[in-house]
């Protein structure tokens, strides 16, 4: 796996929501299970901000005006391996089918939650 | 044949989907206005024609040093609808001599350009700070212009500086004093 400087910007925001995460709450035990929630916890979504295991921004909005119309909002990744909301990276490949964070054409990999 | 209900449901939808696209907008402003403030370059400020519209601003430059020095330039940003699919609209409204801003305020920044296969263009991970601090480095001498607007302005840069200084200067004196 190559590094790009695009990579190495997107590590230091991660670790920037990290130590704003921190702050949040206190780990009173630190194991192996609660470092794996943690690393799927701050993968944010780069286009909406929100992080991925949540609903996006649009479909946040969408449901606070219906709460019974939420919709099925998953995350894709692509064959670069970065992972964004469907609805965020759909809106976004209608302009330019690159993935956003390393500029790679954009073919996804696998969708799910 | 399309009746009427059909067409009010779908201008209802229409509608919807534009208050949908706004809040999606104003929400991502909330965090991104107050980050650009954080994050202002010294020299320059940030005014909003309405408190309640983040959407609307103008950004003011005073480049301490370079050729544009002693200069007040501003900028009317605007953020579309559309936005962070889209950049905002710029438009410089002080004239000056500029490779890459023409006399009529076109700004030619790759950050701005909408469709740019070559990565440099408008990504949804951009911000209005990413915004701010590259028009502020359109005003220093570290710039290059490979890619200009003016080309009267770029091919007196590249012939001769004092020459270019001199009608930076000139325009800076008429147009672009407080
Ligand atoms: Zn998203
Ligand atoms: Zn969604
Ligand atoms: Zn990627």
């Amino acid at each position: 796996m190559s590094a790009s400087i695009a990579d190495e910007n997107e590590n230091t925001e991660r670790l920037d929501d990290a130590s704003k995460n921190e702050k949040m709450f206190t780990l009173k035990k630190w194991n192996a299970v609660a470092m794996w929630s943690w690393d799927v916890e701050c993968d944010t979504c780069a286009i909406c901000r929100v992080q991925v295991m949540d609903a996006c921004l649009r479909c946040q909005a969408e449901s606070k005006k219906d709460s019974y119309g939420k919709q099925d909002c998953v995350v894709v990744w692509g064959e670069c391996n970065h992972s964004f909301h469907y609805c965020c990276m759909s809106l976004w490949v209608k302009q330019n089918n690159r993935c956003p964070l390393c500029q790679q054409e954009w073919s996804i990999q696998r969708m799910g939650k | 044949m399309i009746t009427l209900s059909q067409r009010l449901k779908k201008q209802q939808d229409d509608r919807s989907a534009a208050v949908n696209r706004i809040s999606i907008r104003d929400k991502l402003l909330i965090k991104e206005s107050q980050e650009m403030s954080q994050l202002l370059p010294n020299n320059c400020s940030v005014f909003y024609e309405n408190e309640n519209d983040l959407s609307k601003f103008i950004l003011t430059v005073k480049p301490t040093e370079g050729y544009w020095e002693g200069g007040t330039f501003k900028f009317a940003i605007n953020v579309t609808e559309e936005y962070n699919m889209v950049p905002p609209t710029v438009k410089c409204l002080t004239r000056l001599w500029h490779p890459n801003i023409t006399e009529v305020g076109e700004v030619c920044l790759s950050l701005l350009r909408q469709h740019s296969m070559d990565g440099l263009g408008w990504s949804p991970i951009r911000r209005l700070n990413d915004v701010v601090w590259g028009l502020h480095a359109l005003f220093t001498d570290l710039l290059n212009f490979d890619d200009p607007l003016n080309i009267e302005a770029s091919d007196m840069y590249r012939n001769s500086k004092e020459e270019f200084r001199m009608k930076v200067n000139e325009y800076v004196m008429l147009y672009a004093k407080e």
